[in-house]
């Protein structure tokens, strides 16, 4: 942070610009990163920061726009261009070979490009593997352990030390330290420090906003896919920077929810978690009320995603969960649809769906006792529910025996709710509802969520959009270190509420 | 640990605990299982311990054994290879009707591994840049060379003699290749067995490429950022594997100079697989050592020899070189939490 004239970029972006079916992820984007300083990107999840650090690691292409190295337009055509020029990206989601060693894992960029008929190095290998952790203080680390056996803070520390031998000029931290100790991550802000101070430019994409002011020289705000302001870090508050990422009208629909609290306030309690404790949870407790929808905020690294899993009996837990005043024995999926409780994960290729069978089968298939009968297939009712569901859900399907696969995200999501509905459910809980569904359907889903809960259901929205918590919710309870930091209510609702209690440090 | 310590001596906490290293070592409960087996059996039999019968073992299992360092090279790369039985019987066939055709050995023979390169790289590319799965792409080219061997013969046995047209000399090497003794006590088999294993333990243990398998094994995306070519690599332990099946088929012929498309090295992929895995390689990838890979060839060539001499009934071995792939694999599964 001294004074000195301000030196060409290393490297610049002009006007980027990516579009994904359905969404505009970066919309003319412009940010240029100089050498040797600590560039922050900060923003709301689904702001553009992951996608445009994927372009920089050369993973994605852009749709238009230019990139210029040292002044040059280029082209970051894939993983090992982006390598090439300089670049090195430490993703939350690592690169690491598992069944290697440290020291493997540290020098395979130097391993490919010597000559394949070489000998491999050992000892030199070693050598340089333990000067590397040694750089970043974690010289008591055996080089020779594999790589699977560590912590993931240790893998990322790995990485970085990869990162390092590389002579990297540019190096990406995304997230760097959702998975580090207090202890970890000060070490890995004096090694970003240390790296500043010999001309690396560091690119720290963070949600942690005291420590982007503590370790940022400048720092970037993104919003709805564009830059809004680049700012030197002088003089900022965290206050500043939430209302630069916020800077948004609030929907209409907003009033829906204002009224729907005053309704619902005198509403019995469905669903009661008292001191719920799962991997990433503490003694958590709460209720929800019937006819309430009921929103979960909070950062990435919060617990609120292992909220959903929790509540459905996915993990294993303790705590006492009660539902219509009964309580839910025996943590398991099973159990949890018995008693009225419904999920519709976050992760719809992976967990939620499936995708190779078709809309009438994916309707009823958290209900199949209701649908067979001396272990066949009722086909007349199996069609009569599913063409109940897609009329109610206004699904746009061709046929019922349509794959799943084949229908857009928003539709896919409406059959998961359907298949949810079918079960009867006493308590919705919904983790991203809408991830990866264009904005026509987020409405719809919306109005679908809001007539469930007219029904009388207890709806749980776990979402990591803090806009559609503040549209839809009645109530917002914000998640951190895996516990309840707060509760908002009604016209308290409001994004620079939700983000100061998740944030706080 | 200080920075005196670190720079000056190059021991580091490593060497300590060799012996717990090695005891840790995947290796090791295969090995210890074999020691158990050759010392019940020394006990048990009174023909075991001989060196007549353990250089026997050593033939019998050798050409399964070329065959297993192959495939510890495809499994390491994350991939498996199933047409290995047919390209043992293919180039065994191929290299014998060309010394029937009067043909000298070295081409005979070149022309034989030629076949095994050509089904490897075929297998490779399909499974790399043909984006097949490479259960699917090597089952696929299993009964392909089943069937070029079967039409290339007509169905009818190849017998390498004399009066089917070999030249004496060119026969009498084939045949010492096969069923000869190096120093009139080593069997050749063995020797091959052995030059085999140690050129690959070599390879994968010492050289660059050897790095690469693993790497690419244990993780496609980290090999392919640091700038490993991952479908060169693989490709080229398909090619490996063909060579070495090649090479075991016409070794087998060399040994019993009679083949038939339609039966020599049928089902024999499964063994290879069973020993490799049986040897400590993982279907995963990333994981798996040659000398992990002779112990596994080891243990299924003394059980089965050990049940010979025992008087167990054919039968009855089938079931226990099953039970043994299952418990081998399980004991590690079980007993080790794996890094996941």
């Amino acid at each position: 942070m001294t004074e000195q004239p301000t030196p060409a970029p290393i490297v610049e972006i002009f006007g980027l610009t990516k579009r994904f079916p359905g969404v505009l992820a970066l919309d003319r984007i412009s940010v240029a990163f100089r050498p040797g300083e600590v560039h922050a990107v900060i923003g709301e999840n689904g702001a553009g920061k992951s996608t445009l650090m994927n372009i920089l690691a050369g993973d994605l292409q852009p749709d238009g726009g230019e990139i210029r190295i040292d002044g040059k337009p280029a082209t970051i055509a894939s993983p090992l261009a982006s390598r090439t020029a300089g670049i090195t990206v430490v993703y939350q989601e690592l690169a690491l070979c598992p069944t290697l060693t440290i020291a493997e894992n540290i020098m395979m960029s130097d391993m490919a490009a010597r000559s394949v008929v070489s000998l491999v190095p050992r000892d030199e290998m070693r050598r340089e593997a333990r000067a590397a952790l040694t750089r970043l203080g974690m010289g008591t680390l055996d080089p020779d352990t594999k790589v699977g056996r560590l912590s993931v803070a240790e893998m990322q520390l790995v990485e970085i030390a990869g990162a390092i031998r590389q002579r990297a000029r540019v190096l990406v931290l995304d997230e760097p330290n959702s998975a580090l100790s207090k202890r970890e991550s000060d070490r890995l802000f004096d090694i970003v420090k240390q790296l500043r101070g010999e001309g690396v430019t560091v690119i720290y994409v963070s949600h942690h906003l005291k420590e982007v002011l503590d370790l940022a020289d400048r720092i970037t705000v993104m919003r709805d896919g564009r830059t809004i302001e680049t700012m030197d870090n002088s003089g900022l508050s965290e206050e500043r920077l939430i209302r630069a990422m916020v800077g948004r009208e609030l929907d209409t629909a907003r009033q829906w929810s204002l009224q729907a609290e005053a309704r619902s306030h005198e509403a019995p309690v469905v669903l009661a978690v008292e001191k719920l404790t799962a991997p990433g949870l503490d003694e958590v407790s709460f209720h929800a009320r019937a006819g309430e929808i009921l929103g979960i905020g909070g950062l990435p690294d919060s617990g609120k995603d292992m909220l959903g899993e929790a509540l459905f009996g996915l993990c294993s837990r303790h705590g006492r969960l009660t539902i219509d005043g009964k309580e839910l024995r025996g943590g398991d999926p099973q159990a949890s649809i018995r008693n009225g409780m419904a999920l519709v994960p976050a992760d719809r290729r992976g967990a939620g769906a499936l995708l190779t069978m078709s809309v009438a089968n994916n309707v009823v298939s958290a209900s199949l006792p209701r649908f067979s009968l001396a272990g066949f297939m009722r086909r007349g009712a199996v069609r009569r529910e599913a063409r109940a569901q897609v009329a109610r859900l206004d699904a746009r399907i061709s046929h019922l025996g349509q794959k799943l696969a084949t229908l857009s995200g928003g539709n896919q999501q409406k059959i998961i709710l359907g298949r949810s509905l079918v079960t009867n459910p006493r308590v919705l809980v919904l983790h991203e509802p809408t991830r990866g569904v264009d904005v026509g359907a987020k409405a719809e889903i919306y109005a679908i969520l809001r007539g469930i809960a007219g029904e009388g259901v207890a709806v749980v929205m776990i979402s990591s959009e803090i806009p559609e918590l503040i549209m839809n919710a009645e109530r917002v309870l914000v998640l951190r270190n895996g516990r309840i930091s707060g509760e908002l209510t009604g016209a308290g609702i409001n994004e620079e509420a939700i983000l100061a209690r998740a944030m706080a440090s | 640990m200080t920075h005196a310590v670190r720079t000056g001596a190059r021991a580091p906490a490593t060497d300590r605990f060799t012996l717990a290293r090695l005891l840790r070592a995947r290796e090791a409960g295969v090995f210890i299982a074999l020691l158990v087996m050759c010392l019940f059996l020394s006990f048990a039999t009174d023909g075991f311990l001989t060196s007549l019968n353990l250089l026997n073992v050593g033939r019998q299992v050798s050409l399964l054994g070329i065959m297993a360092v192959g495939m510890t090279f495809v499994l390491i790369a994350g991939e498996v290879d199933l047409s290995v039985g047919s390209t043992y019987a293919l180039s065994g066939l191929a290299t014998g009707m060309l010394i029937i055709a009067g043909w000298a050995l070295l081409p005979a023979i070149g022309a034989g591994l030629l076949t095994g390169i050509v089904i490897g790289l075929i297998n490779g590319v399909l499974s790399t840049y043909g984006r097949l799965p490479s259960l699917i792409a090597t089952l696929g080219m299993l009964s392909i060379v089943r069937g070029a061997a079967l039409i290339l013969t007509n169905g009818q046995p190849v017998t390498v003699n004399a009066r089917n047209g070999a030249l004496p000399d060119v026969l009498a090497s084939f045949g010492f290749m096969g069923q000869g003794y190096l120093f009139s006590v080593i069997p050749m088999q063995l020797v091959f067995f052995v030059i085999v294993a140690a050129l690959a333990w070599l390879v994968l243990s010492f050289s660059n490429f050897g790095f690469r398998v693993y790497a690419v094994g244990g993780s496609a995306k980290a090999a392919r950022v640091s700038g490993i070519s991952v479908n060169k690599v693989k490709i080229s332990a398909f090619v490996l594997m063909g060579v070495l099946a090649a090479f075991a088929g016409i070794l087998g012929l060399a040994f019993l100079p009679s083949s038939q498309a339609g039966r020599t090295g049928l089902g024999l992929e499964l063994d290879v697989i069973a020993a490799t895995i049986v040897g400590g390689a993982s279907l995963s990838g990333g994981e798996g050592t040659i000398l992990g890979t002779i112990l596994g060839v080891l243990i299924i060539g003394v059980m089965r020899n050990g049940l010979v001499l025992m008087g167990v009934s054919p039968f009855v071995q089938e079931l226990m070189i099953g039970l043994v792939i299952i418990i081998a694999v399980g004991i590690d599964k079980w007993s080790t939490r794996r890094p996941t």
